[in-house]
């Protein structure tokens, strides 16, 4: 596996590094744009003037603009998000005590998209054209018409409300008398996760089916998988590991796009589910006027679609042997 | 005896409501060692002749009607000597036949995938695009080696991938390139090194020099003519270009909608030509045309075999039609007795035979088609 060079792959970080200072150049200026500044939401009508000039300065908010734009690049890559105004403890406490939680629910919806969808579109665009691929195609293409809120409500209503399966608020429960074994916890997890978890996967494993289907029925039409079925390899070889593993390079393009849907869904979700991950800030934070996590809820997102596109990148390589490594 | 036998063949397309058909009636048989071609203008039916052999058709094709008699068999059938067990052929529930021949027609799905590269490789037209762009090339040699040896190792298979490609003349190292890394002529000569992975009886070349240029044809083709001596393999060659025939052929039949006009040994079908459409193709290939000196092609295209009309598939443009010809289709008529005026028809497959009503008199049609206003004459018939 010495397919990608070292070399390929340091440009691709530096291409990364560039993006992340570019986005965080951008929340700052949004942050300045914002009507009031980010202290506003702590001002109260009986607060005297000096005061006021007295929090300005605690916040920086004297310095001239560029020095500002210098601490706050400098702060940002240090991880120094500054103080929440409505929390009153610094915005980095508060990311990492949400991250993981977004990245948990994100991942495995990730996961399970980038599965479930890459194998139906394999099996539709293998039997393209017959009644099986129809009906799937069809019905999968009204659930992906759905906007992501009324997916979750239904799933919700279904299995919650009615069946009383699952729960479909936060991420676990405390109980009075719980008992936090490794396999009690993951039950409780699980029993939390799964509404939230199969609505935001549900959205998304369409969107990468409806690329891998014409994917794999144009591949089907290519010699080499004529050849592999003249060799007398059985359709199950032929199917996966000729043809699907062909017909899954586009579907590595499509991720980038993926990635963008998934993150703007799980948004939705977070706050649907009462999931109390990054999401679920960001909505708080702007409703609050909590500006400093806003931004930082920002840049840890984008932070998640640079790191992601890189390791798509990265996957793409290794995928498509045409590609020249170490002079993309 | 020979070493595949095909009668009546038919094979049929299905398109909406109707049936191409693509294959009529086939007979032909090939002997082991020996070289078939099959020739003819493009839409002929010969792609679909060959792929019907071991059943890879398009999906709505299907054969029709016929046997494909091949001498062997399947694995799960065979004793330690390679041949049929006595209760397989003594089973009416086998296709296999007392010499020890199975009926590939009759074959399922399941059975036909053993045939397939271990007993008849199917190199296909386009063979330049047929290797997978995401694997090595000499993992695609491997994989085909332990599909039909499951007890291979992969060093053993690769050892022998390896000595394959050197055969064709390939470097042994370029195993480990990518089929982008190779050139035109490389990947042709990589497809035909992989159809030799199993040792196969019969290999199939699908237009094998079509879309190299003339330099590379020749090294393709006497690749071929070398594999053939080192392996005593049959291969059945398929082209529109009559040139190609004339180098590697030892017998030859010419195809036209779906049927075979005239077939023989190369040398009598090529310099005694018997058939209207043989003379007429002559005629519009430079390398084989000899005393005239212009080139002529035979006006019109071939019939489009959507349920085709009951006379001589060739009546449209032959300049030598009688009403006899809109009858039905001519059957095949011994050529020998033909030169002496009598029109018999011949059982001998290996003989040289012509479908054509008028082959008594070979003589008038020999000297007419050498003219260019015999053919020309067509064109304003219609
Ligand atoms: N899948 C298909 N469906 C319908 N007709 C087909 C199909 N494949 C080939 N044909 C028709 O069958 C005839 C023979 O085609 P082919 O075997 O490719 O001829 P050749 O190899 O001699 O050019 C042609 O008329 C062609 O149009
Ligand atoms: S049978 Fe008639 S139409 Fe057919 S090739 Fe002979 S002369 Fe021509
Ligand atoms: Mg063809």
């Amino acid at each position: 596996m010495t397919r990608i060079s070292a070399r390929y792959l340091g440009k691709r970080i530096v291409v990364s590094y560039i993006t992340l200072l570019v986005i965080m150049t951008l929340l700052f200026a949004l942050l300045r744009s914002m009507p009031g500044t980010f202290i506003s939401s702590m001002i109260t009508p009986e607060m005297q003037p000096e005061q006021i000039q007295r929090m300005r300065e605690v916040w920086g908010l004297n310095e001239p603009l560029w020095k500002q734009y210098v601490n706050f690049m400098v702060n940002y890559q240090t991880g120094e998000f500054g103080m929440s105004p409505t929390n009153r403890v610094p915005v980095w406490d508060i990311m990492i005590r949400r991250l993981p939680r977004t990245l948990i629910l994100f991942g495995a919806a990730f996961i399970v998209a980038y599965i479930v969808g890459p194998l139906v579109g394999m099996y539709l665009g293998w039997l393209r054209g017959s009644r099986k691929d129809k009906s799937i195609f069809a019905s999968s293409l009204v659930m992906y018409s759905m906007p992501a809120f009324w997916l979750a409500w239904l799933f919700i209503w279904l299995f919650n409300y009615e069946l009383g399966w699952l729960e479909s608020t936060y991420m676990y429960h405390q109980f009075p008398q719980f008992e936090w074994t490794v396999v009690s916890t993951i039950t409780n997890v699980l029993h939390h996760i799964t509404l939230p978890l199969i609505s935001l996967a549900f959205v998304n494993w369409v969107g990468v089916m409806l690329v891998m289907r014409p994917s794999m029925n144009n591949v089907t039409e290519e010699d080499y998988v004529f050849l592999a079925q003249a060799k007398g390899l059985s359709e199950r070889t032929v199917m996966i590991k000729h043809a699907a593993r062909n017909a899954l390079i586009p579907v590595a393009t499509q991720a980038i796009v993926g990635l963008a849907f998934l993150i703007d869904g799980s948004i939705i979700i977070e706050q649907v589910f009462s999931w109390p991950g990054i999401g679920q800030l960001i909505v708080n934070a702007v409703i609050s006027k909590d500006y400093p996590v806003a931004q930082a809820s920002f840049f840890i997102l984008a932070v998640l679609v640079v790191v992601m596109r890189l390791l798509t990148d990265v996957v793409y390589t290794y995928l498509d042997p045409r590609i020249k490594f170490g002079e993309g | 005896m020979s070493l595949l036998e095909v009668n009546d063949l038919s094979i049929q397309y299905e398109v909406d409501d109707d049936e191409v058909h693509a294959v009529d009636g086939v007979d032909f048989s090939i002997d082991r060692g020996e070289t078939y071609g099959f020739v003819g203008e493009s839409g002929c039916g010969k792609t679909t002749l060959g792929k019907s052999l071991v059943h890879l058709l398009d999906s709505n094709g299907f054969i029709a009607d016929g046997e494909i008699w091949f001498d062997g068999t399947l694995p799960q059938w065979e004793n330690d000597r390679g041949e049929p067990r006595r209760d397989v052929i003594e089973n009416d529930q086998y296709p296999v036949r007392e010499d020890g021949k199975t009926d590939l027609a009759q074959l399922d799905n399941e059975q036909i995938r053993d045939v397939r590269w271990r007993n008849i490789a199917l190199i296909p037209q386009s063979a330049m695009n047929a290797l997978n762009p995401v694997y090595k090339v000499g993992d695609q040699i491997v994989e085909a080696i332990r599909r039909h040896e499951p007890n291979t190792s992969v060093e053993e298979a690769d050892t022998r991938a390896r000595d394959l490609l050197e055969r064709v003349g390939i470097d042994p190292d370029r195993a480990d390139d990518y089929a982008h890394q190779f050139s035109g002529g490389m990947k042709q000569r990589a497809v035909i090194a992989m159809a030799m992975a199993c040792n196969p009886d019969i290999l199939i070349a699908d237009e094998p020099t079509t879309a190299l240029d003339v330099i590379i044809q020749d090294r393709i083709l006497d690749e071929l003519d070398e594999l053939q001596e080192e392996f005593n393999v049959s291969i059945l060659v398929i082209s529109h270009d009559i040139s190609v025939m004339a180098e590697i052929c030892d017998q030859l039949a010419v195809m036209y909608g779906g049927k075979i006009m005239e077939s023989g040994p190369k040398a009598e079908v090529f310099q005694e030509s018997a058939n209207p459409y043989t003379l007429g193709l002559k005629n519009s290939f430079p390398t084989v045309k000899q005393e005239q000196s212009e080139l002529v092609s035979i006006p019109g295209s071939p019939p489009t075999l959507l349920d085709p009309d009951p006379g001589c598939r060739f009546v449209d443009r032959c300049p030598f039609a009688v009403d006899e010809c809109e009858s039905s289709h001519p059957p095949m008529y011994d050529v020998a007795d033909a030169e002496g005026g009598r029109r018999v028809e011949g059982d001998d497959e290996k003989s040289h035979r012509s479908a054509c009503y008028r082959v008594d008199d070979l003589e008038t049609m020999r000297t007419e088609a050498s003219k260019e206003e015999t053919w020309q004459a067509i064109t304003q018939n219609h």
